[in-house]
């Protein structure tokens, strides 16, 4: 994650679930309690740099409990009827309803935590999608041929569906299949003048 | 490690590569290389571009005596000279906006080290530390001064973020290999090593590439 | 100021490295050797062949000074062949890249060496393989580039009408460019670190390859956190890594 890269930034504003392991005082308000001390147990969307925050810094004391002030879980956008989807029909789960820094979070939370399960799932998904997209990039940008291996693209319906549920990282890929495409059109069409 | 000599050693009849097409290829190596790596790679030793710039300044000054010939047979021969020198300028000046663009977008990091200063020609370090403390000023003259003094660096590495931008050299590159040679490459899952031939084609991190680019058992594509 | 292009050549880049290579031309006028930067050109006595490289061979042609001869693999016969051999003998793969041109020595008759350039670490352009004695049924790396300059420019320098060759040249386009699809499918499936593409063209990789490294880097740092555990452990287990040999052809993509 590099400093200055924006998409970093805005996956680290993204919200997941955190439980306060310790009483606080004065953050009642964040648990719609005004003025009163946060209680030990309260469950707050914070933002993922607080969380991470939060859940590294223990709350000082000397002796061998020294608990940090927040335990996360994962973010909604992965939860397991997400994950399984996933494994079910990869192509038919739009990844950007859930997060459109969905690839991103997913990242960033297994940097914090150990998700092999996860991260194979997603590997896989990610694969059999990207595959999916260049496929489309090849017939938007001009380049399908007489040969095109039957898929579901439907003339819009089905094809549009798919496209409108890639998060930030397929649609980068979309752009560079597509940019290649078209590149290498312009190209050709640019040989016949010398 | 010129293996012209020892070829030359080896059978002196060879039919040996001349030095102008040596530095033609070394040239288009240098640009793909340079097009294609994710960081700034070493400026070419040996003296190429001193030679490639003094040959290209001494060509375009028979170009104007030519010019100036108006004897319709040296015409052709003009026209081609003109041609490929326009094509060596071209590589010329793209090796070396590429390098530009790669020395702008991580120039602190650049700067920092003596080893990775030493990649930078002389007059690419004067501009790279020139163009930075122009950078510098700016952002103190335009909000970084109104910080407070502990948040004014910016090379500091508080809160696990470097907030020196590295080039990532993890990245995925094509290489294509100049000599039968075993390959090792990180993955996910598992490393593999496995015996690739000269012009074969393979994708693998350029943490992995590079040991095979510097050696020149390999080069970028 | 600075290149704002992303990493890797694109298309028109690659097409000027492809001007690079040799082609043979066949000279309609004389011309005396031109002494270029990158050496001198041969002199050119009709009729006697001679290999130049291609954008020399254009200009040439543009001028009526020459007719470029079509390397032998660029012939319907050959194209033909390749395109049954990509379909049929190898889909998975790309086509073998063309054996080196070797040539008889002159001092030892009877005995043929590769020529020095493939031994000094040359390699394309630089290395011949589109002139007049290039191997036919093989595809080297600028084919594309060539055949389509050759086409355009050159057309009625082939040896048949210059559609039928560019039909098939259309054929064999579709074929690799569904395999270099395909390719990602197969490849760091189960994160292996080596894929290789034996016997892909310049152009195809241009055109793939922004995707196909955006594939493999996003796979990459999706696994990233498995990776690093798996090296812990690796490391603290006294490292007894993977047998290597047996499992990278089948991660290989090949």
């Amino acid at each position: 994650m590099s400093y200055y890269d924006i998409d970093s930034i805005l996956t680290d504003a993204e919200k997941i679930p955190c439980t306060f392991q310790l009483d606080v005082p004065e953050l009642g308000y964040l648990d719609n309690n005004p003025g009163q001390t946060l209680k030990a147990g309260a469950r707050v969307a914070l933002p993922l740099w607080l969380a991470e925050l939060l859940a590294i810094t223990s709350a000082g004391g000397s002796d061998d409990q020294t608990k940090s002030y927040v335990a996360f879980d994962l973010p909604p956008a992965l939860r397991n009827d997400v994950v399984q989807a996933l494994k079910a029909e990869p192509l038919a789960v739009p990844l950007r309803d859930q997060s459109a820094h969905f690839y991103s979070l997913a990242t960033h939370m297994m940097d914090l935590s150990e998700e092999p399960e996860l991260s194979t799932t997603l590997r896989k998904t990610f694969v059999k999608r990207a595959a999916e997209i260049a496929l489309h990039a090849r017939k938007l940008g001009g380049g399908a041929g007489k040969g095109d291996e039957g898929s579901n693209l439907g003339v819009g319906g089905a094809g549009e569906e798919f496209l409108r549920g890639l998060d930030e990282w397929e649609r980068r890929l979309f752009r560079k299949a597509h940019d290649g495409t078209k590149a290498g059109k312009e190209w050709m069409e640019k040989i016949k003048k010398y | 490690m010129d293996i012209d000599d020892i070829l030359r050693e080896v059978d002196p009849t060879l039919h040996e590569v001349p030095q102008e097409k040596r530095d033609l290829q070394d040239l288009t190596r240098a640009w793909v290389a340079e097009r294609s790596a994710p960081e700034l790679l070493n400026w070419p030793s040996g003296e190429l571009f001193e030679r490639i710039n003094d040959n290209i300044k001494r060509q375009i000054e028979r170009v104007e005596e030519m010019t100036g010939d108006m004897d319709p047979k040296t015409n052709f021969a003009l026209i081609v000279i003109q041609t490929e020198l326009e094509r060596f300028k071209y590589l010329v000046r793209s090796y070396l906006r590429a390098r530009l663009a790669k020395i702008d977008r991580h120039a602190l990091h650049y700067l920092s080290t003596d080893e990775l200063r030493a990649r930078l020609s002389d007059m690419e370090l004067a501009y790279a530390t020139r163009h930075q403390a122009l950078l510098h000023n700016h952002y103190l003259s335009s909000f970084l001064s109104s910080f407070p003094p502990a948040l004014q660096n910016l090379n500091d590495t508080a809160g696990n973020i470097a907030m020196v931008d590295l080039p990532d050299l993890e990245s995925a590159v094509f290489i294509r290999l100049l000599a039968d040679s075993m390959v090792s490459g990180r993955g996910v899952d598992t490393d593999n090593t496995f015996e690739f031939q000269e012009s074969d084609i393979v994708i693998l991190r350029w943490s992995d590439a590079k040991p095979l680019i510097e050696s020149g058992r390999a080069e970028l594509v | 100021m600075a290149l704002p292009l992303p990493p890797g050549l694109t298309q028109p880049e690659v097409a000027f490295l492809a001007e690079m290579e040799l082609v043979t031309i066949v000279p309609r006028q004389r011309l005396e050797s031109i002494a270029l930067l990158s050496g001198s050109t041969p002199p050119l006595r009709p009729p006697h062949r001679a290999d130049l490289p291609l954008w020399l061979a254009l200009l040439l042609k543009k001028q009526r000074r020459a007719n470029i001869v079509p390397p032998p693999w660029l012939h319907p016969t050959s194209l033909s062949e390749i395109i049954t051999r990509e379909t049929k003998d190898n889909p998975d793969a790309f086509s073998d890249p063309p054996p080196p041109i070797s040539r008889a020595h002159p001092s030892q008759p009877g005995r043929a060496r590769r020529l020095a350039e493939s031994e000094a670490g040359l390699s394309p352009p630089f290395v011949p393989s589109c002139t007049a004695e290039a191997p036919a049924g093989y595809l080297p790396y600028h084919w594309l580039e060539v055949a389509e300059a050759l086409l355009a420019h050159a057309g009625d320098d082939m040896p048949v009408a210059a559609g039928e060759v560019r039909s098939l040249l259309r054929d064999l386009v579709e074929v690799r460019a569904a395999k270099m699809r395909s390719s990602t499918g197969t490849l760091e499936m189960f994160g292996g670190g080596l894929t290789s593409l034996r016997g892909v063209g310049a152009m195809e990789l241009a055109e793939s390859r922004g995707f196909v490294l955006g594939v493999v880097d996003g796979v990459r740092k999706l696994g990233a956190s498995a990776e690093a555990t798996r090296r812990e452990e690796e490391e603290a287990g006294g490292g007894q890594g993977a047998s290597d040999d047996d499992e990278s052809d089948e991660d290989m993509g090949l």
